[in-house]
């Protein structure tokens, strides 16, 4: 009964230990514009900025928009992709990708999904709403 | 006044279900049966106040009456009715009321049907429930803290300080801010009631796992429990069923799961829910793991409370993309999980040593052991997925402000534990219905394996499949389809009404041979001239305007009217038009996209959507969101959408030159120099004209430059429509050398008349075009063109079909336990 015990016990704690290690590994820390510039591969959040232009280029086949992340820092942002669904909508975004001469190439990028737990953060009053 | 009766019935809910608390906890305390039937009364006031009160909530829903913020915040004007009444349960707190509601006529259920011992106890445990859930939504202001928010709330009270609020504390919106268009889709509409529903009935194996450990009586509860168990299992089935289904059909991320923290929600739950199963059918059966079956009866609970916390508490808002409204619940929920996990956890520890539990071990060989083994390994993919989940508490041990894992970490631990799974699957079934040795088992599996292995080899051949990882996969896969399948073949025979669990297994197989060749094996479809781009980017040898290399490949392709392409070697793909409507969306485009396949299959078209999102669009500014077109086959699916056409890139600059024009207007147009490719013999419009590309003619040597090597000229055909003016000019394009370098030579043709130049400015030879370039012309050629994103995916209909055969699996098996149950109690 005992040697069995032990081997439970080890291999559970093995188990576990392997896991909590990938599992370490395979998260990352999100940062800003400033801080991507330094690393090869990162998860920036932020707004998107829709005072700046941004639109799909049918040369390159690539979206380009300006991003402002939590700090502030608005960058050029490249997606090689079209316009995802809901990015007008999404109240924040994550680009995963490497910033090279000030601009961020996203191979990934994330939206706050369109759930209906979504808080709508624009209120518009009645002037406007109508319109 | 309704909105007050609403609230005041809310409050009336959460008072009477506290006093029922009491009752039932007296009740099975003193085994007082007359204390049980008020109890019993009070669940069915209960249920009629938030009958009443949701009542109230869809009244005013109906009403638009704007007042409220839940109303304002979820619908307008012109949505349809069914999405009105949809809207009820559409954000936060109404859900919470639905669930409520579930767990209501679950509950009154269970009062029907439970037997003697439990019934106090079970309801107890469902009372406490429904107290946690009603305080969600009271919202009782206690002075020092608020308690749940109230659906019945006014926009005033909600944000009090917002200025227009200050200068009119009556203030009424126009109208809603209505519900998001991807939303407005049926699937989303059954989809939660299904979901609250399997919560609700999940609840009932935690009920009555508390009152075995209540009543000491280890060993019946899981007779009555079983049922309701496999019946909240086969309802979160069904819901992620219709959420991945929602996600594929709707969202254009192009798949049915991502392993989103709001997806694992509601799959831990049901993966642990049937680990769950398997222990208790073994206790069933064998009068042995009622520790498993417990223990798991609570885990799976708890990890519903747990999920529900994680994406309401606002945990994963600061973390995740998937951010859930913040209500200001986290304190509730946090109090919720503790109360769960003390009562369910702290419970079966203090009578841990007094659960029976059998000395002599089983056999490896036995029917305990597999079913026990699939028990486990269900618990430890439930346990990655919650690790995964939890990454924003769990991964603070590792970095600060902490990202989900990434995809790969949820395919590199499910993917092994799944191989192991479908194997296990077929030992367990035929250990299952008959007892055996190494050696009987061997030679029973022997056909299976015949069949398994030739059709591993069709399919790594069909497939080309080279990874030999997916090779195994791939066999487990069909090793669980063929396995369960023999073993279904024999039991039909014997007894039909057994194969419940026989037909769960064989769709898990089907599941897991959809996914792979659905996820792994699907394919972009291109044009040539793509693939070949994407051949140079992956040789390195595309450069970006900053010098950098290229990456990534590119997934669209671009279609323009009536020029088919041939795509993937297989399809020729003709765009020919697209039609504009009102219905049921203002502005939505239908494009028309025909694809004949080249071996003489039939053409078959596609008509993908692209349309203004309205919630959020406004006068200045056009949001567009695309409705993917799926064509469903057996064999594949075709998924293709429109990201971009000029139409839209039309709409959108006409906007962009009015906001111009509105910021400057004594801004002067910019004399215009556009140019288009022009097949022979095609006419291509712009505005009042045509300009027709007639024929080549040759051109005369004196007319072009020294060392010309090309010397063409164009004849092209100028018409003013409305007027019936033509005129024809033949414009010169040639190529000549000078110091060993070659350059272009196109002169103008100028037509004075409409002050017009034409030239000849590059030549396709290839495909027998030519561009023209045209200057002094306001009006813009009226190119149509379409931007395609397209991907075939093999055998997702084996997905579906793996679904389905789990959900019939389940279904048949809830009959079986049920009339068993049923019988036992006359």
């Amino acid at each position: 009964m005992k040697p069995k015990l032990l081997i439970g016990v080890f291999s559970i704690v093995l188990f576990t230990s392997l896991l909590m290690y990938n599992f370490g590994n395979s998260i990352s820390t999100y940062v800003n514009f400033e801080q991507a510039a330094d690393r090869t591969n990162s998860h920036v959040v932020g707004k998107w900025d829709n005072t700046k232009e941004s639109g799909f280029s049918r040369e390159t086949m690539q979206f380009s928009f300006h991003m402002e992340d939590e700090d502030g820092n608005v960058r050029r942002v490249v997606y090689p992709r079209p316009k995802p669904n809901n990015f007008e909508q999404a109240t924040q975004l994550v680009v995963i990708g490497s910033m090279r001469n000030n601009v961020f190439y996203a191979d990934e990028m994330l939206m706050k999904c369109p759930s209906k737990y979504n808080e709508n953060p624009d209120f518009e009053p009645a002037e406007t709403a109508g319109m | 006044m309704i909105a007050q009766i609403g609230n005041l019935f809310l409050s009336g809910a959460l008072a009477v279900s506290i006093a029922g608390l009491i009752l039932y906890a007296l009740s099975a305390i003193r085994e007082d049966k007359k204390l049980e039937t008020y109890a019993n009364w009070i669940w069915m006031t209960k249920g009629l106040f938030v009958l009443i009160s949701s009542g109230a909530l869809i009244y005013l829903i109906m009403t638009h009456q704007f007042q409220y913020y839940y109303v304002w915040n979820y619908t307008s004007l012109d949505l349809e009715t069914q999405y009105l009444f949809s809207a009820f349960y559409g954000g936060q707190e109404g859900s919470f009321m639905l669930w409520v509601l579930c767990g209501f006529l679950v509950g009154a259920g269970l009062i029907r049907w439970t037997r003697k011992p439990y019934r106090a106890p079970v309801m107890f445990v469902m009372m406490l429930t429904q107290v946690f859930l009603l305080s969600m939504v009271v919202g009782w202001d206690l002075g020092f803290t608020k308690i749940g928010a109230s659906p019945f709330r006014t926009i005033a009270q909600e944000m009090p300080n917002a200025p227009f609020i200050q200068a009119n504390p009556d203030f009424v919106p126009a109208d809603g801010s209505g519900l998001n268009d991807l939303l407005k889709s049926p699937w989303m509409m059954i989809h939660p009631p299904i979901i609250f529903v399997g919560f609700a009935m999940m609840t009932v194996p935690f009920a009555f796992a508390i009152s075995s450990l209540w009543t000491k009586t280890y060993h019946e509860w899981i007779r009555p429990a079983l049922p309701w168990t496999l019946a909240a299992n086969l309802s979160l089935l069904t819901a992620i069923f219709l959420g991945g289904y929602w996600a594929y059909e709707t969202l254009s991320f192009g798949g049915y799961w991502a392993w989103d923290p709001v997806e694992n929600a509601s799959l831990v739950p049901w993966l642990i829910g049937t680990a769950g199963i398997h222990a208790m059918i073994i206790q069933r059966m064998s009068a042995r793991a009622h520790k498993a079956s417990l223990f798991f009866a609570i885990l799976a609970y708890m990890a519903v409370i747990y999920q529900t916390f994680l994406t309401r508490s606002g945990v994963l808002a600061e973390q995740s993309v998937h951010s859930f409204v913040d209500l200001g619940l986290y304190g509730q929920l946090l109090l919720f999980i503790l109360v769960i996990t003390l009562l369910g956890i702290g419970f079966y520890l203090f009578r841990y040593k007094e659960i029976p539990s059998v000395d002599k071990e089983s056999k490896i060989l036995s029917k305990e052991f597999m079913t026990f083994t699939g028990s486990i390994l269900l618990f430890i993919l439930g346990f990655i997925i919650i690790i995964g989940t939890s990454s924003p508490i769990l991964g603070r041990l590792f970095v600060d402000n902490p990202t989900p894992p990434e995809i790969q970490f949820y395919n590199d631990w499910s993917m092994p534990l799944a191989i192991i799974m479908a194997i296990a699957t077929v030992i367990g079934q035929y250990l299952f219905w008959q007892k055996h040795t190494w050696e009987s088992l061997a030679e029973k599996m022997i056909f299976p394996l015949i069949i398994t292995s030739i059709a591993t080899v069709i399919s790594i051949v069909f497939g080309e499949v080279r990874n030999l990882y997916y090779m195994v996969f791939i066999f487990a896969g069909w090793f669980a389809v063929i396995g369960n399948g023999a073993v279904l073949l024999s039991l039909l025979r014997k007894n039909p009404k057994l194969v419940g669990g026989t037909v769960t297994h064989i769709g898990f197989g089907a599941l897991l041979l959809g996914i792979i060749a659905s996820s792994v094996y699907t394919e972009p479809l291109l044009d040539q001239q793509t693939t070949r781009y994407n051949a140079r980017i992956a040789a390195g040898d595309v450069f970006d305007e900053e010098g950098f290399p290229v990456t990534q490949p590119v997934e669209m392709f671009e279609l323009e009217l009536n020029r088919p392409k041939l795509v993937n070697e297989k399809y020729m793909v003709t765009y020919e038009g697209f039609e504009v409507s009102d219905s049921p969306r203002p502005g939505q485009q239908t494009y028309r996209i025909k694809f004949e396949p080249i071996d003489g299959g039939r053409t078959f078209y596609m008509d993908p959507v692209v349309y203004p999102m309205m919630t959020t669009s406004s006068m200045n500014n056009i949001d567009w969101s695309v409705d993917v077109h799926v064509r469903t086959g057996w064999l594949s699916d075709i998924y293709l959408y429109v990201a971009g056409s000029q139409y839209v890139a039309d709409r959108n600059e006409e906007l962009e030159n009015q906001r111009v024009r509105d910021e400057l207007p004594e801004a002067l147009a910019e004399e215009e120099r556009q140019s288009i490719e022009i097949h022979q013999g095609e006419t291509i419009e712009a505005g009042p004209f045509s300009f027709t590309f007639v024929q080549f003619t040759p051109a005369s040597e004196e007319a072009v430059p020294e060392n010309t090597q090309i010397g063409v000229r164009a004849q092209i055909r100028v018409e003013h429509r409305p007027s019936g003016n033509a005129y024809e000019v033949e414009p010169l394009f040639a190529v000549y050398t000078e110091d060993g370098r070659s350059y272009t030579y196109s002169p103008p043709l100028s037509i004075d008349r409409w002050n017009m130049d034409v030239y000849f400015s590059s030549i396709f030879p290839e495909s027998d075009a030519i561009e023209i370039t045209v200057e002094g012309l306001d009006e813009e050629f009226e190119e149509d063109w379409v931007l395609i994103v397209a991907e075939r995916k093999p055998y997702v209909s084996v997905v579906w079909l793996g679904t389905f055969l789990l959900m019939a699996g389940f279904s048949i098996s809830i009959l079986r336990h049920w009339g068993r149950e049923k019988a036992a109690q006359e």
